[in-house]
């Protein structure tokens, strides 16, 4: 395969990756999926014992039930909401590396003031990041949707 | 860049939402161009002249910070 070919194949295939977008009706899947998981994630504090398999299920849905409103289009979308959409994602980006960088030593810093000592620096747990992500990617959206 | 968006609106008396439905886009995306807030891209500018009649660089010129 020549390489203009192989080139023109990587193209035509990153085009189709960047059409991920689901119709408007997900963003209302989305919000009922994250209430949902949420009140869930509350509803542990009520319970008498911890309960791991209700607080990873709630977890992940708080996480996929952002995710499809992040993805969902909105009821008009056109070329200004993408590029908003895009640079949102940007910012999500690059806040999501520089706090998985910065807290970890944020985190330490305050607990040994607090402990008085005797901390260990521990590293982010990806569900943590991910929603910081997606709640920069969200807040930023609507901040510049707004702010145009 | 600047433009008289809002200005050939007028002369053909449709509102930003008339405008925005006859091209495509969102009522915002229309108030963001107008404000200057919001370049189009070249697909829209020739919807837009389309709609008004006029070529592009009659409604979107440069501006010193071009």
């Amino acid at each position: 395969m020549k390489t203009s070919n192989i080139i023109e194949y990587e193209r035509n295939q990153i085009n189709e990756l960047s059409k991920y977008q689901l119709p408007n009706r997900f963003k209302t899947i989305g919000m009922a999926i994250l209430i949902l998981s949420f009140l869930g994630l509350i509803s542990i504090v009520f319970m008498s014992e911890t309960n791991e398999l209700i607080t990873e299920i709630s977890k992940k849905g708080i996480l996929i039930g952002m995710l499809l409103i992040s993805i969902s289009k909105d009821k008009i979308e056109d070329e200004m909401t993408a590029a908003l959409r895009s640079k949102s994602y940007s910012i999500a980006f690059i806040s999501g590396v520089l706090y998985t960088l910065i807290m970890p030593y944020v985190d330490y810093s305050v607990s040994s003031v607090v402990n008085s000592g005797g901390e260990v620096l521990k590293d982010l747990g990806d569900f943590q990041i991910l929603i910081f992500m997606l709640m920069i990617q969200l807040l930023f959206f609507h901040t510049l949707k707004r702010a145009s | 860049m600047k433009n008289i968006v809002k200005v050939q609106r007028a002369i053909l008396d449709i509102t930003q939402e008339e405008l925005a439905k006859k091209i495509g886009v969102s009522r915002q995306t229309i108030n963001s161009i107008e404000k200057n807030r919001y370049v189009p891209s070249t697909v829209l500018a020739l919807k837009l002249s389309q709609v008004f009649g006029i070529p592009v660089n009659e409604f979107f010129s440069l501006t010193e910070e071009d």
